[in-house]
Parts: structure tokens; sequence; C-alpha cells
């Protein structure tokens, strides 16, 4: 009993520090979405119960965001994972200048979002930008393309230079466990004559399968609450055809001034969220795997 | 050891006795730039120089987040003196009964005859009493490259919507990357979308841009098809396709490199025009009027106000009057790029008077043509219609919703906000 009390009260600093940097700041959030707290009744908030969602569900462009989200999210995370664990095998023997090679294949990690954004918009600007310029110029194309006006490549786009951003995030945690791998179990299944695709997948990926998963789940949660790239490049247009549901929430920020319609936009996103991150631990519990 | 101690302390008491007592003000801008914040802290020097015992605490809050700061920080009452209103937020803060009512100050101001026709009628939006003494104006104009234009054997700037629209067409050149018109697709479009609509009306309520004279919603009038059409061909027909994702960075961008030399802008434009083009390679000219034979433009300002619990509301006035000055109101518009207050100002420095601002003075100058009206800014679904404006224009822009069907959404949108 003694030793319990110990164990709560070396806790409590932790517990206490966890619930005013997080705890609080999250009830906030959720009654603020129930109130009509907005630019212009500072003076009179009050409670509005449900209307906030109710505004938010009846917006006739909802189900397009809905929609612009689910492809962000899925053909985002799918490339950054495919081209990441490539770069990682790359990566996993050591070559001269390896060093200096991972430095400029992860660089984009460390740039901004919102800069990486505005730096794409230019070099894809229909009129301006350099890789139209290239294209012309090698001859592949005869007319520039308008990457961020055409809807339909208006959001190929945005993904793109998604992919292009979060790459290094996967080769780096996929490399890091590629590392963890001993070399005996490859040495094994050489002597027993396993090819390189027998080797990848009976040894590697089932071996780096935690791994996977955590950066997966990670990723998705993350590329979900990452507006960055798209505002500085779309703002979510043309036409809506860019906007996922963390930019309409920053939309309705800086365009209504609506902070509690915005609270709601995050709770959503915040239970959608948990929701997945349920089901996705559900159906990805293994033995092996712990979050 | 006694003697230093003596000395010390008739030197304490006579610094208390002998200093003065330095008050310092808190100001906070809303348009902080790395060009702009720079000049206001010059004029500050020379106010402070002129008066000792002011001290100007200068708070610059980054440009995107400034009105929120604003907001919040004047309706919990935190220390500010000076605050920078401009006329989006204007109504917000003066709901909340923050704002000191500036008509004594401005009624006892000498250069209060001095100031442009229509500016603080303007500025009083709310509640017909003037919360800010505006230091800036901003109204758009035509802008435009005489060289391109004399290329295509254009003499002159387009006078009228329909022969703008034909100049534009004839700079279209889309495989020699050339076009016409500078379109605005992104970023707050509304100005542009509204001064080619309403130039096919000729009762335009003053008071409401989105009305008819005869209180009427414009977007349930058949003129506003004629106008909404008109715009998607200016748009399908003299513009690069890319500019429904234009802002202003690339409007500027595609001005200067010659892509598109006809450009509807707001004359803080001209700062930046002034460093990347040589003299007289561009010019401003009325906006064109259309088919009524008339254009609507708007005034867009930004001033000064003190809030209501200001401790030092005389002082915060004396700044105010003094950055509202003639000379210092010239040397701040200069900079910064907005029109001055003040009509001396365009007489004493020429500058005002050369041709690049020849656009403002004609449309100043000829109210039978120029009708400045206002936008409903006190409607608090103003914000929401920036951003649905924006996002059903370009459908219709690309073809995904027709004129008509864009109108009713827009006057559906208004009736639901309480405009009929």
């Amino acid at each position: 009993m003694k030793q319990r009390k110990f164990i709560i009260l070396m806790l409590l600093p932790t517990i206490l520090l966890i619930s005013f940097i997080i705890l609080y700041p999250t009830i906030s959030g959720v009654l603020l979405s129930f109130k009509n707290y907005s630019i212009f009744n500072f003076g009179k908030v009050k409670w509005v119960g449900f209307e906030n969602y109710k505004e938010i569900f009846s917006d006739v462009f909802y189900i397009d965001i809905v929609w612009n989200t689910i492809k962000w999210i899925f053909f985002s995370v799918f490339f950054q994972l495919i081209f990441g664990f490539i770069l990682a095998l790359l990566m996993k023997e050591p070559f001269k200048g390896r060093g200096l090679y991972a430095g400029f294949v992860f660089y984009p990690w460390a740039i901004s979002g919102f800069a990486i954004g505005l730096i794409w918009s230019w070099l894809l600007n229909g009129q301006f930008g350099v890789i139209n310029d290239i294209l012309l110029r090698i001859g592949f194309i005869k007319e520039g393309f308008n990457f961020l006006s055409d809807p339909s490549l208006a959001m190929f786009s945005v993904i793109l230079v998604n992919v292009w951003y979060g790459i290094p995030f996967f080769a780096i945690m996929i490399l890091a466990a590629l590392q963890s791998i001993p070399d005996s179990l490859y040495e094994a299944a050489e002597i027993d004559g396993a090819g390189y695709f027998t080797k990848l997948f009976k040894i590697t990926i089932p071996y780096i399968k935690p791994t996977l998963i955590n950066t997966i789940l990670l990723r998705i949660i993350w590329v979900m609450n990452f507006p960055d790239v798209i505002y500085g490049m779309t703002r979510g247009g043309p036409a809506g055809s860019t906007e996922i549901l963390s930019v309409k929430m920053i939309n309705t920020v800086f365009y209504e001034s609506n902070y509690s319609k915005a609270a709601a936009h995050g709770v959503i996103i915040v239970t959608v969220l948990v929701l997945y991150t349920i089901m996705y631990l559900k159906l990805t519990s293994k033995k092996e795997f712990s979050l | 050891m006694k003697r230093l101690f003596l000395i010390i302390s008739i030197l304490l008491v006579s610094l208390f006795v002998f200093s003065e007592e330095v008050i310092t003000l808190n100001l906070i801008e809303a348009f902080s730039s790395p060009w702009r914040t720079p000049t206001l802290n010059k004029i500050i020097e020379m106010f402070e120089t002129l008066n000792p015992g002011i001290k100007i605490n200068v708070i610059s809050p980054p440009y995107e987040t400034a009105y929120q700061k604003i907001n919040l920080m004047v309706s919990t009452e935190q220390p500010l003196d000076i605050v920078e209103i401009g006329d989006w937020n204007l109504s917000t803060l003066a709901a909340m009964g923050k704002l000191e009512d500036l008509t004594p100050y401005i009624n006892n101001w000498p250069e209060k005859n001095d100031l442009i026709d229509g500016v603080l009628e303007a500025a009083s939006i709310y509640k017909n009493t003037p919360y800010l003494l505006p230091h800036g104006i901003f109204v758009k104009t035509l802008f435009y490259r005489p060289d391109i234009l004399s290329k295509y054997g254009f003499k002159n700037y387009p006078k009228t919507m329909q022969e703008m629209y034909d100049m534009a067409k004839k700079l279209t050149e889309s495989g020699k990357n050339q076009y016409g018109f500078d379109f605005r697709g992104k970023g707050y479009p509304t100005a542009f979308i509204d001064i080619v609509v309403t130039s096919f009306f000729d009762d335009i309520d003053p008071n409401n841009m989105y009305l008819t004279k005869d209180g009427k919603l414009i977007f349930d009038d058949p003129r506003a098809i004629e106008g909404l059409n008109f715009y998607v061909s200016l748009f399908k027909d003299t513009a690069p396709k890319d500019s429904v994702n234009w802002g202003w960075d690339e409007q500027v961008n595609a001005f200067v490199s010659g892509i598109t030399p006809l450009l509807f802008q707001d004359p803080d434009t001209t700062g930046m025009l002034n460093e990347m083009l040589k003299p007289g390679q561009y010019k401003t000219a009325p906006l064109p009027v259309g088919v009524s034979g008339k254009a609507y433009p708007t005034f867009g300002f930004v001033g000064w106000g003190i809030p209501t619990y200001s401790k030092h509301k005389d002082l915060a006035w004396k700044f105010i009057k003094f950055v509202s000055s003639s000379e210092i109101n010239g040397y701040w518009s200069k900079s910064y790029g907005a029109l001055p207050i003040l009509k001396s100002v365009y007489k004493y420095d020429s500058y005002f008077s050369s041709n690049i601002f020849e656009g403002w003075t004609e449309m100043f100058k000829d109210p039978k043509h120029y009708q400045f009206t206002q936008y409903p800014l006190d409607n608090e679904n103003w914000g929401k219609w920036n951003e649905f404006q924006e996002k059903t224009m370009q459908q219709v822009l690309l073809g995904k919703l027709s004129v008509v069907r864009c109108l009713k959404q827009w006057s559906d949108f208004w009736k639901d906000a309480g405009i009929k």
C-alpha cells in the first residue's frame, strides 16, 4: 500500500503537467465547439448546442471535402511508404558518400510545410513555373500544364508534393528498423537458397512489420492534420478541389473568424482519428505488435 | 564613506526631482510588413523627438493574424492607446463598444477640411460615427503597360469594359505566353468580380454594393447574368487558365513580366512596381465603365483609433494628429503605397499628381461616372461570403456551375444573411 502511494506521488507531477498541456486545451476546444465564439460576438458568447455541427454537416461542399481528405491521405501515405521503403533498402548497404547522400535525401523533412507549399506553388505555376519550362524545353509537352488551376491536376499536384515531403520520414523509420535485422537471418536464408524477393517477403517485411504498422498509423494521423502544403499551394482551390478537413478548419478561422465552428471542425477530425486508431489497432493487433 | 553616501543620496534625489515623467503609449499595427513597419518606426522617432515626454511602444503582430490579435486585445481591455483598424474589422471593434468616438477630436482638428471628400463618411460606416481617422485609402484602378499595348498598336488605355475586353482579346496569344487581362482567382477576388458585374448597373445603392437603389438584390437582376457572363468571358478569352489559382503575388508577377498588361489593383501595388519597372513602363487609368456608363469602386481604408479604456486618450490623439498631418501623411503614403487622405498632399507632392496616380485622380473628380460604394461590412456573414464567393466563382470559371445557378446561390446567401 505504501509502495502504491509512493508510485502515485511520483507520477503526480507528470499527470498534472499532461492535464495542463493536453487535457485542458482539449476540453476547452470541445466546449468552444458548442458556443458561438466568433469575431462578431466576443461580448455575447453563449451556448448554442449542436448549431456549429449542424451548420458544418449541412454545408453542400462537405461531402467533397471528406472525399478529398480520403484521397489526400490514401495516395500520400501509400506513395510515401513505397518510395520510403525503396529508399531505405537502397541506403541499407554502406557505400561511399552515404552520409552526404542521406543528408540530401532527408533535407525536405527539415523545411516547414508551409514554405514547401509556397515554393512548389511557384515551381508548378502554369505561366512562370520551372517544371513547365523544363518539360517544354525538353519537348516533352507543347503547352504548359495548369498544375494548380486545373481541378483534375490540382489534387495530383498537392499529393505529389506531399509525397516528396513525406518520403524521408518513412525512409528514416524503415532504415532504422532494417538495420536492426540480424545478418545471420539473411545468411541462413542464403544457405537455404533464398532469392532476393523471398528474403524481402519472408524476413525483411515480417521483421520490420511493427515499425511499418506504427509508422503508417502515425503518418495517416499527421497527413490528415497537415494542411500546410495545400494551404501554401492552393488554399483548398480551385473550386474546393483540394480542400481537406484541416484546410477547411483554417479557412473557417481566416475567412469567417468563427472560432467555435473551427473548433467543431477540430472535434470532428479528432473523433474520426480516434475511431480510426481503435479500428486500425484492432485490425493489426498481433502478438509481436505493441504501440 | 559617509561623504560618498551623502553624494549618492544627493544625486538620487536630484535625479528624482528633475527627471520628467515619461508616458508610454501602446500602439498596435494591423498591416506589419518589411516595407511599412520601418516607416512607421521612423515617424514614431520623429514624434518622440518632438515630444520628449512620450514614448510609443509598437506591437506588430504577424500580418495574417493581426486582426484576431487586435480584436482579442481590445475585447479583453489589454493596455492599448492607439489601434490600427481596417475597414473589414471596424464594425467588429465598434460593436464591442470599445472604441472612442473621435468626433470631438476631429471637429477641433484644423486639417479636417483638407480631408478627401467621402473619406470620413466611408470611415463612419458603423452608426454613422467616426471611430477611426483613416491614414490611407485603397481604391482599385486600372494599371496598364503602355510598352506592351503599343506593340499591339494600342495608343491609349481602354475606357469601357467592352473596349478592355476587345483589347485584351487582341493581346492574347497563348502560344507566345501573352495574355490580356490579369485575372484574380483566389485570395479575396470579391472586389474584382463586383467591379465587373456592377458595371452593368446604373442604380447601385451607394450604401450597399449588393443592392439597387430600390432595395433589390443585384443578383436577382438579369443585368447580373450579363455582368457575370462577361466576367467569365474575360477569363476564358483573355486570361491565362492558371489564373484561377492566382492571388496578389501572381497577379503582380504577371504584370511585371508583361504576360498580362491590364490589371485592376490597389495603390499599394505601386510600391513594388516602382521598384521592379522603369519609370513610364506602367501607368494607371480610371476603371473602365460598363454598359451603364458607370463603375462602382469601393473605398477601402485603414486608420487609427483609440480604445475607450485608454488612460492617455489626448496623447493618443496627439500622435494620430501628427501622423495625419499633411507632411507626414505624404511621406507615409509614398513609402507605403496608399492614397493620401489630405487634398493638399496631392498638390504639394508632385509624385501624387504624376501619371502613376492618373487613374485615381480622374476617378475622384468624376462623380458622374464613378460612384464610390460601400460593402455590407457590418454583416456578420461578410467573411463567410468571401470564401463562398471565391469557391462558387471558381466553379463557374471551371464550368462546374452555371452562371444562373451561381447567382441564385449568391442571392440565397444574402437573403439568409438578412439583406433583402
